[in-house]
């Protein structure tokens, strides 16, 4: 999953926050971690599965990262889930002497998940019980194939704010400064109000939904192409800061050349990698292994000593792991 | 069909009257509508401080480890019902843990069941409030707090009403430390209900919801029988480091009460408690059902006088083990097949349906550990594959005699 077109709604926001304030994503706010410094490593571990995956030990789809150092919390599929998760914990940060008044919560979600009962929940809570949260919509016209025009009728998400007695502010997405200024009042607001803010920001998905999804099914090529050309986050900031004499079209050619290579690379390596330890199918469901999970764990390994070495696809896909299952021998 | 002519399908009609052997409470014979599942009279129940203050698995939460084990002499008990002994726990879990809240629908005022009376005032209105009516939001919210590492004790106002919630409980909660690779949990969330029937609640407000959630690892379920058990498995629940469904059986929460100790203490999760020790026949339950079932046993060997004709000598004889699971998932397996494999016949009992329900998967298992000892089938005696009626409850709920007749029933299979 790509956030192309929505770059300057995810860095921009990010930018204002520290780094040390607890953000709740959705799973297209892969730039805050980048932002943060989480690294090519980390993100390719968890896309690609592998075992230095630490934000899901291979057990989620790509993109579900997370990181307590970071301050991420780990993306889960369903969506809006964690829009009243955040409500809590904005409200932790406001009992917690040590980080009342320093740190805020940011949860991030589509205008297609605002649609989902739990958006209306986490405002209901975070608007009645304070905390200081901001609540971050990423317009961008789609929830896979479905346009915003089939999403709501009212005037996008911000017409909601105000109906939960929230301060409110829509924002042109795509420029990252506009982003990054109107993320950095609803922060001051945020936490000095204890309260929650609302942040609409209009953008537009350039990309698919994701891997699986091919948007011309549903919309215009010319419209997307249209789009990049007029409305693209990445050509305003750099016109603004060529503008300013602080870039310049040499350095653009070479930081995209080296970043190009570096992601490469790293996913090349990541690629080379074994996935986690097979044993970690049981682990970490409860603090302490049930009994039931015992007997399971030991049935998988009676089947594998069994036939764990003839049978396909077990034969070979063993070997992808680390350790290629020996945990399970003898 | 009366309940004599139920009883007489399955027995043989005895001539001999057997004199009544001494029940253990001290309230005379039984009266003449015959026993009925009177909470308040349960020998189950601890009601002096001595037999409370010995009460099986007690762990002191102020236990000094160079103290030597547990000793009880000092330790006082106070007169508590189930929702008192609820708060009690409660209290003590926001005075030890300056973390800790507890929130809910109308829970400030006290609670629609008293649950929280006087926490409010006591720890102030940021550490006890009202939430928005949105069982989701209050789950969510939950999670989110437990995800920092505060405890947070949520409330969802009857467990007909948790549906809301389902998808943050199974989706999130549940999966919380295991899709994040152990990076986070959220331990710390105790969501309370109240659960079972009240005998007028109807379709909505007598559910027991514990079956839906026995799929969702990650979860544990807890239902205790009475104020002690209550008290202690409460705060077990918090302080387990997983998210803990705590279904407070809503019946008891007036009729039940004991003498429960006024320290500290927790009870262990899942771990059955044996409450009768016998050797023909094993009977299996949790919550309010433990007192049907303690009737029954009593009924079964005492028999009033328009039953007598149809429970045969032998069957009074019979040495019934009975069973409280307390922990729904993860359950005490080890408790269950021991006892079965000692009895060879097992019957277990609960208000829920009979598909799906958690007598379903028990039946399952023991069946697949004790298929060789099991000298009757596996028998079930649960609330009917309905809604639950309100008029009708008296049929719905399984009460003394359903009980009776299928011990009955698989005593003699």
């Amino acid at each position: 999953m790509t956030s192309y077109g929505e770059e300057a709604s995810v860095v921009g926001s990010a930018a204002a926050l520290e780094p040390t304030d607890e953000v709740l994503g959705q799973y297209r706010e892969m730039g805050v971690l980048v932002w943060r410094g989480f690294g090519l490593e980390n993100i390719m571990a968890q896309c690609l599965g592998n075992e230095l995956d630490a934000s899901t030990k291979g057990r989620q789809m790509p993109v579900h990262f997370g990181s307590p150092e970071y301050h991420f919390h780990t993306i889960s599929s369903p969506l809006a889930t964690q829009i009243p998760q955040a409500a809590g914990v904005a409200y932790a940060i406001k009992r917690d002497p040590a980080r009342r008044g320093q740190n805020c919560a940011v949860v991030y979600f589509g205008e297609g998940a605002a649609s989902e009962g739990d958006f209306h929940a986490g405002l209901a809570m975070a608007s009645v019980l304070g905390g200081p949260l901001i609540l971050f919509c990423r317009n961008n016209g789609f929830a896979i194939s479905t346009p915003a025009s089939e999403q709501y009728s009212g005037d996008g998400i911000a017409s909601r704010g105000p109906g939960y007695g929230v301060d409110t502010i829509r924002v042109d997405g795509n420029d990252a400064l506009a982003v990054y200024t109107a993320m950095k009042e609803a922060r001051r607001r945020a936490i000095e109000g204890n309260k929650a803010v609302l942040v609409e920001a209009m953008s537009y998905r350039v990309g698919h939904h994701s891997t699986s999804d091919d948007s011309f099914a549903y919309r215009a090529k010319q419209e997307v192409e249209d789009w990049k050309k007029i409305d693209n986050p990445h050509h305003r900031f750099r016109k603004y800061l060529e503008s300013k004499g602080w870039w310049s079209p040499e350095e653009e050619d070479s930081v995209r050349a080296s970043q190009k290579k570096e992601v490469l690379s790293a996913f090349q390596k990541a690629e080379k990698l074994p996935k986690p330890r097979l044993d970690n199918l049981f682990l970490d469901v409860y603090d302490k292994m049930p009994w039931n999970l015992i007997e399971q764990r030991d049935e998988l390994k009676r089947l594998l000593n069994k036939y764990g070495s003839t049978w396909e696809p077990w034969k070979s896909e063993r070997a992808k792991f680390q350790g290629a299952g020996k945990e399970f021998e003898g | 069909m009366t309940a004599t002519k139920l009883l007489s399908r399955t027995l043989r009609s005895a001539a001999t009257r057997v004199p009544r052997m001494a029940r253990p409470s001290s309230s005379g014979p039984p009266p003449p509508e015959g026993h009925s599942t009177s909470v308040g009279q349960s020998p189950l129940l601890r009601t002096s401080r001595d037999s409370a203050l010995k009460t099986p698995g007690i762990s002191w939460l102020d236990h000094d480890e160079s103290s030597g084990s547990g000793i009880v002499s000092g330790r006082e008990t106070r007169k508590m019902n189930t929702y008192q002994a609820i708060r009690d726990a409660m209290n003590n879990a926001l005075e030890r843990d300056d973390t800790a809240v507890v929130f809910g629908e109308d829970v400030a005022f006290g609670g629609v069941f008293r649950c929280t009376m006087g926490l409010a005032e006591e720890f102030g209105n940021d550490r006890v409030f009202n939430t928005p009516l949105t069982e989701q939001g209050i789950a969510g919210f939950g999670i989110g707090l437990a995800a920092m590492g505060h405890t947070a004790i949520a409330e969802i106002q009857f467990s007909d009403y948790i549906f809301p919630a389902f998808d943050q409980i199974v989706n999130e909660a549940a999966k919380y430390r295991y899709r994040s690779g152990n990076q986070f949990n959220v331990g710390k969330l105790t969501i309370r209900s109240p659960t079972m029937s009240v005998g007028h609640g109807g379709l909505y407000h007598s559910q027991s919801p514990e079956g839906f959630f026995m799929g969702a690892a990650g979860l544990k379920i807890v239902i205790p029988r009475s104020p002690i058990q209550a008290k202690g498995l409460l705060l077990a629940s918090i302080n387990d480091p997983n998210p803990v469904i705590f279904l407070e059986p809503k019946i008891l929460y007036r009729s039940a009460v004991e003498q429960v100790p006024i320290d500290a203490y927790t009870l262990p999760l899942s771990k059955a408690e044996t409450l009768i020790k016998g050797s023909d026949l094993t009977v299996l339950t949790y919550g309010t059902p433990l007192y049907t079932a303690q009737s029954a046993i009593s009924l079964l060997a005492n028999p009033p006088p328009q039953l007598e004709s149809l429970i045969p000598e032998s069957l009074r004889k019979a040495s019934i083990e009975l069973i409280d699971l307390r922990t729904i998932l993860p359950w005490d397996v080890e408790t269950v097949v021991e006892s079965v494999n000692r009895t060879r016949r097992l019957l277990i009992l609960h208000e829920a349906g009979k598909i799906g329900g958690v007598g379903a998967e028990i039946a399952s298992v023991v069946t697949e550990r004790c298929f060789l000892r099991l000298e009757a089938p596996i028998r079930r005696v649960t609330g009917w594959d309905t809604p639950v009626p309100l008029v009708y409850e008296k049929f719905y709920i399984p009460d003394v005699i359903r009980m009776v007749d299928a011990m009955a029933e698989t005593l003699t299979y």
